[in-house]
This record gives C-alpha cells, structure tokens and sequence, in this order.
C-alpha cells in the first residue's frame, strides 16, 4: 500500500486552509453560520463549488453542519480552530492571557508595596507605614 | 494620532507579534506589577527579575510542545525607563528551540488608566511554523481571521 502523506487531521485541517476561497468562507462562517445559498449569493459562485468547499472545510474539521427545516447550516467548529490558533499563533494567544492575568493582578495588588521604594525598605516591611 | 489601535493582537510580520491591552490603572501601578518579582510570578511566570540595566535573570514556565519551548526562559534587562518603557532579551534557556527575540512594554496613560503595548520581534523567518503560518497567511488573512478568531475564543465559544 502506498504511503499516504495526507492522512493526519492537521494535514487535512492544512489542505482545508490552503486555497483563498476556503478561506473567505470560513472568514464569513465566523461572522455568522449560513447556508449554501448565502454562501454562494455572496461569493458569487455555483452551489456545487459552494459544496464542494465545505465538504474540505469539514473533511478539516473546521466547519460543521446543522439542519433545521429545509435549511442546512454550516457553522465554524471551534475546537480544532482553537488548536490551529494556538500553534499558528502560539505567541500570541501566550501573551493574550497573560495579560488579561495581569489585569487581575492589577486589580487585586495592594496599592503599596514595600519594595517599590528601595530607600524605604526595612527587615520589616511594614515600618514605612508608620515612620515614628 | 488618526485612528485608534483598538486590537492589533495579529499581524502579517511573522517575525513580530504586537497586542495592547487597556488597564483602568495608572502607569505606576501597571509599571509595579511589570516590575516586582513577586507580582511578575503571579501573571508571568517566577522569577529573579532586578529592575536594573543588564541584569540578567530567568523565568521558569512551562514547556511548550508546539514551540519546542523547553520553559525556561533567560533574560537580560536591556532598557528600563520607568515607568514609561522595559526592554528585556527573551531567549529560550535550554535552547530547544534557539529563538532569540526581545520583548518591549510600553506604558501609555490613557485618561486615568493605562494601555500596555507589548511587542515581541526577532522570530526567526525561517522558523517551520512561522514558514507554514506564511505559506497560508498571505493577504491580510492572517490578520483578519485570527483576530476574529481570537474573539469568538474569548468569547467562551
């Protein structure tokens, strides 16, 4: 049997991205979950091509489906996006939260500390409080 | 100033990542909590951080797969003006992944609060990932649907 190179799902999740149409989908996915033919209104192209695009979008496991009515809905999956993110961007999701850790910092650290003024700073770290 | 730069968490440099953040604090606190060992351990990671010029000290974090950050990183103050600007080397102590790169926070007050911009540059262009990320990310794509992305996941989605 021949060696496949395209079996892992970050490589299926890989192929799905890597044609500019696939991608402007998936930018209008994210705004809000549509039909085939909204899709295919908005990008002006044939259904079947719409199609034919989800189905990558899905075999990646970036997308998912929803029936409701005559209506089929296609929604962005955020799971595996959210792995893509982080090893796409792995630097920017860490500096993300640790900054929203700083907010919390921030709210919740005394509004004094000793070491912030090195003049002051005593084996006691209470004594620039009540200098007698 | 034209415009204000609300979110510019993505951009399409790969050798750069930029994100601000806005803290209804004054810059002094922002710069006490960038600043003490004791309160960088709480939102970074432990430390033996010294607010001097070329100081050099480590942070130990935890390892990450994606990066080959082998969760140590060591530092060396390069600039410290407070409580304006920090400068510090940002390398990978165990040099799993030989990256290079320096971090610089800038403390803008803004109203009685503060924006923190952070940027950290010196990515390595020939870095696999950064490779890959480019290979796909051309066209403003990058910075449009990671950006949504990043706030769909903040969202809670």
């Amino acid at each position: 049997m021949p060696r496949r190179t395209k079996d892992s799902p970050l490589d299926r999740l890989v192929g799905a991205l890597a044609n500019p149409t696939r991608r402007d989908i998936l930018d209008a996915l994210l705004e809000r979950e549509q039909t085939v033919s909204e899709l295919a209104a908005r990008f002006d192209m044939a259904r079947p091509s719409v199609s034919e695009h989800l189905a990558a979008l899905r075999d990646g496991g970036l997308v998912d489906e929803r029936t409701s009515g005559r209506h089929r809905y296609y929604t962005v999956t955020a799971g595996p996006l959210r792995e893509l993110a982080d090893w796409l961007t792995p630097y920017e999701r860490f500096w993300r939260g640790r900054l929203r850790d700083l907010g919390t910092v921030l709210d919740e650290m005394p509004d004094e500390m000793p070491h912030e003024m090195p003049d002051h700073r005593h084996d006691h770290p209470h004594d620039h409080e009540g200098r007698r | 100033m034209t415009t204000d730069p609300t979110t510019t968490d993505v951009q399409d440099d790969p050798t750069r990542i930029t994100v601000d953040q806005f803290y209804p604090h004054p810059p002094e606190r922002v710069w006490r909590a960038l600043t003490t060992p004791e309160l960088i351990a709480q939102w970074l990671m432990p430390n033996d951080f010294r607010p001097e010029l070329g100081h050099r000290f480590t942070m130990r974090g935890r390892p990450v797969e994606a990066t080959k950050f082998s969760g140590v990183v060591a530092s060396t103050v390069l600039a410290i003006d407070p409580p304006r600007l920090l400068r510090i080397s940002w390398a990978d102590a165990e040099g799993g992944n030989a990256m290079e790169t320096t971090v610089t926070w800038t403390l803008h007050a803004e109203g009685t609060g503060t924006r923190l911009l952070l940027e950290q540059v010196g990515f390595g262009a020939d870095n696999p990932v950064d490779q890959l990320s480019r290979r796909f990310m051309s066209g403003g794509w990058r910075s449009q649907i990671l950006t949504r992305l990043g706030e769909l996941l903040d969202a809670g989605a």
